[in-house]
């Protein structure tokens, strides 16, 4: 019987041994994971990842690769530049006619795009001119617009604009298959806010692919001088789930963080917001420690509303007037902070005045600037070139000419 | 010279032989060479799906710790983090770039709240989600003395003390008239075939949970799972040749002697089948101390698990269901060695006592600090094997006890005691939370 015994408790912990060879071959690797720490101590070099937008949020450290777009550009498609969108109005090519009514003729290449619409992340995209959003269009009302559409794309598209035009020329009856071409052709009526976007079906999903983009219509008497810029707050699903992964203005999930708009102090900002946002009902801007004027659609030139918060369903659009009392660093987001965590969010950089050193001379792979250290006084950060001027567009004044 | 020949033939022909083994090998890597060859396009056919696998999330101070693996068809580049849908920076080593089924640590800085659910989400550089929530967030156990001594704690409660109080049985099932006995006995199949269905649903539902698609996890529990049953099947018949070979030699000394001197002896068991009798009813409790043994093994990975995965509330339930359960273990190993006469010593009971409650503790500590689902299941299909195993052993031998195999297997007692086995597995099962 011992015999037996021995041979019994030899093949159980023959077993045990076995068993206890194939947990450690299995897990092995995540051992080695867990106990990384352990040894990445000496000349490894570690990155300090902050959680959040800033200072006095958790921070780790990590001997491997950061995943941050919060904080940092890391895209290395830098197609979709916000900066650039920012402050671009496209006024055409300037003509005559003989009636001596002004025509602006653009072209607009509709395009298939891979594109990087937040760090890390691509997007297989459908595009107007390469980029989402699309290009500012803007003329001033009476103006006849004309605008070249040529469908480089592989589906069907056309440009539906808002605005009072003919029926042929609303973007909806006329399909333009791959490789064809349409010129649309209306006068700019009336003025005000508006916008264009493929009007081709399933709808939702050429718009949520980035057919879109901003269609001014200025008064002909200009409105007052001032620093005017684009917002278009869109999103991307990238899962194709119906639902938006990534919330932007302008383009790309918290650029605006890194890259912080800058204006002058008292300097009166016009913005020119357009929600175009697919699969949520509803949108909005928030603006920080201001308030401004509202002017709804745009079309008239008395503010329908002095406010810090508006909020938009899709296709709404209005335009905000304001100026900082003081300088330093604001936020400007969606209020619907779901959007606002997932990128809708942005800062306002208000300087003293022009001659401040410049704080966006951020290149890429350089940590951004936290707020807190974008404290009044303290322009800190080595002063670069400058990746965006700020022009003061005001009517009248720009180089394309029309009047 | 022939000698010679002979052997020349012989060696050619296991060259012949070689080569003929070879040829459609060879065959094969040429066409693998043609299919994946630069420049071939006829396997180019879809576009293959990113797919990550979150195979654990811890919470640790002011982080969340994420243990991913790529688990599809090519490599994927990770571009962003996110708790509860939120965009969070975060640390991955040791790289975002992932091969295929390789490992990475996702750190994300986070003020997490204990008890509070949370989702972890990784978006790949196609913009694919994938997500695994947790329950409820709970401080991970970090592998020290004095949370290892914890996890031993646990384990002596849920696994060492029931099974030894179920021993306490024995000299009770010792006292049974045969009808009773073979009630308990199949009673004994009764409670190890439901640990036995237990313990492949168990390892089901962690396939479904945290195994990819890729391990083929369902058909590795079958395997595992039938293996154990061949491999063990195989060395306990042999235990049982072996002890048979022993008592052969022991009782052809004794024969004459046995015969001679008791003329009434042909109505008694003859001693060399109460010897064997004795062996078999021994390996039994043995093989069913270990198969037991196994499945506590599951049982502490489970508890372990659950504090580790944050399951808090579920663990305390765990623990006392699994204290409940297991003393009912107790009463499977002793049943088959109870009425075979031979001399059983309370330290023979222990020993299998703490063979089959001590893995609990090993358990516990595994699953606690470096819990991996493969191991999980892996364990769990070896003990749903071993415990097959040992309820064929128990049917075959009380068979193998009469006259009519078939009839005694339908006997009263029998079908009564299986299905009270496992309907008593089933109540104290209800005990524990799933």
């Amino acid at each position: 019987m011992s015999r037996s015994k021995i041979i019994l408790v030899s093949i159980f912990l023959t077993s045990i041994l076995t068993i206890t060879f194939v947990i450690s071959f299995l897990s092995g690797i995540s051992v080695i994971a867990q106990n990384n720490n352990a040894f990445s101590k000496e000349g490894e070099k570690t990155t300090v990842v902050t959680g959040g937008h800033g200072t006095g949020y958790n921070t780790i450290r990590t001997t491997g690769d950061v995943l941050d777009s919060i904080n940092a550009d890391e895209r290395t498609d830098l197609t979709i530049d916000p900066m650039k969108y920012l402050r671009e109005f496209n006024y055409g090519r300037v003509s005559t006619t003989d009636n001596g009514t002004t025509l602006r003729d653009f072209t607009i290449i509709a395009q298939d795009k891979n594109l990087e619409v937040s760090p890390g992340v691509f997007m297989d995209a459908w595009t107007f001119n390469g980029t989402i959003p699309g290009p500012t269009i803007r003329a001033t009302e009476g103006d006849l617009v004309k605008i070249k559409f040529i469908n480089n794309g592989s589906k069907p598209h056309t440009m539906h604009f808002h605005g009072i035009h003919q029926s042929q020329m609303d973007g909806v009856f006329e399909i333009i298959a791959p490789g064809g071409s349409f010129t649309y052709e209306f006068t700019a009526e009336p003025f005000g806010l508006f916008l264009y976007h493929c009007h081709m079906q399933p709808l939702e999903e050429h718009i949520s692919k980035g057919l879109y983009g901003v269609y001014i219509v200025d008064p002909k008497t200009p409105r007052p001088p001032a620093d005017e810029m684009v917002m278009m707050m869109n999103g991307y699903d990238n899962d194709f789930d119906g639902e938006n992964n990534f919330y932007t203005v302008n383009g790309i999930p918290n650029y605006y963080m890194h890259h912080p708009i800058q204006i002058e102090k008292n300097n009166l900002i016009r913005v020119y917001l357009v929600n175009i946002l697919e699969f949520d009902q509803i949108n909005n801007f928030h603006l920080h420690a201001n308030l401004f004027q509202f002017y709804r659609t745009g079309t008239s030139l008395t503010p329908t509303e002095y406010t810090d918060t508006v909020t938009f369903s899709q296709g709404e659009r209005g335009i905000l007037e304001f100026s900082y009392k003081y300088p330093g660093p604001y936020m400007f987001h969606a209020h619907k902070t779901e959007f606002a965590e997932k990128g809708w969010t942005g800062l306002f950089l208000v300087k003293e005045d022009q001659s401040e050193p410049d704080v966006t001379a951020f290149t890429k792979g350089e940590r951004a600037v936290y707020p807190s250290e974008i404290s009044n006084n303290t322009f800190t950060t080595q002063t670069k070139t400058k990746d965006s001027q700020s022009t003061i567009v005001s009517y009248g004044e720009s180089s394309q000419g029309g009047s | 010279m022939e000698f010679d020949e002979n052997r020349n033939n012989r060696k050619t022909s296991r060259k012949k032989m070689t080569v003929i083994a070879l040829i459609p090998l060879i065959v094969l890597s040429g066409m693998l060479v043609f299919l994946l060859g630069p420049g071939m396009s006829i396997l180019n056919i879809g576009i293959p799906l990113p797919e990550i696998t979150i195979e654990k999330i811890e919470f640790q101070n002011d982080k969340i710790v994420a243990f991913i693996r790529n688990t599809g068809p090519e490599g994927v580049d990770v571009a962003q983090a996110d708790i509860n849908d939120r965009m969070i920076p975060a640390g991955i080593e040791p790289s975002k770039t992932l091969s295929r089924l390789a490992e990475a640590k996702v750190i994300v800085p986070f003020s997490w709240i204990a008890g509070v659910p949370y989702e972890v989400g990784i978006t790949t550089s196609d913009g694919t989600r994938f997500s695994k929530s947790v329950e409820a967030a709970a401080l991970a156990p970090t592998p020290n003395v004095e949370q290892a001594s914890y996890f031993a704690i646990i384990g002596i409660y849920v696994g060492v003390i029931p099974v030894l109080i179920g021993l306490l049985w024995f000299p009770f099932i010792k006292r049974l008239s045969m009808n009773k006995y073979k009630f308990f006995l199949s009673l004994t199949a009764g409670l190890l075939v439901f640990l036995g269905i237990d313990a492949l649903v168990e390892s089901n539902g962690i396939v479904g949970q945290n195994i990819a698609g890729a391990f083929n996890g369902q058909v590795l529990i079958a395997m595992i799972t039938i293996i154990t049953f061949l491999v063990l099947l195989y060395t306990s018949e042999k235990l049982v040749e072996r002890a048979k070979m022993k008592s052969d030699d022991n009782t052809s000394k004794s024969n004459l002697v046995t015969y001679s001197s008791s003329p009434s002896s042909t109505t008694k068991i003859p001693q060399k089948q109460q010897q064997q009798q004795l062996a078999k009813p021994f390996a039994i409790a043995m093989m069913i101390a270990i198969g037991i043994g196994l499945h506590d093994f599951g049982e502490g990975l489970a508890i372990g698990a659950a504090v580790l995965l944050g399951e808090v509330a579920l663990s305390t339930f765990l623990i006392v269901g699994f204290t409940l359960h297991n003393t009912t273990e107790g009463l499977a190993i002793v049943a088959p060695m109870a009425k075979s006469g031979g001399k059983v010593t309370i330290r023979k009971l222990i020993v299998m006592g703490l063979i089959a409650g001590i893995p609990t503790i090993v358990g516990a500590w595994i699953g606690g600090f470096l819990y991996s689902p493969i191991a999980a299941i892996i364990f769990l299909s070896i003990g749903a094997g071993a415990i097959f195993q040992v309820v064929y052993s128990i049917t075959s031998w009380m068979s193998s006890n009469t006259s009519e195999p078939r009839k005694a297997m339908l006997s009263t007692p029998m079908i009564a005691g299986f299905t009270v086995g496992m309907a008593i597995m089933y109540a104290t099962s209800l005990l524990i939370p799933s």
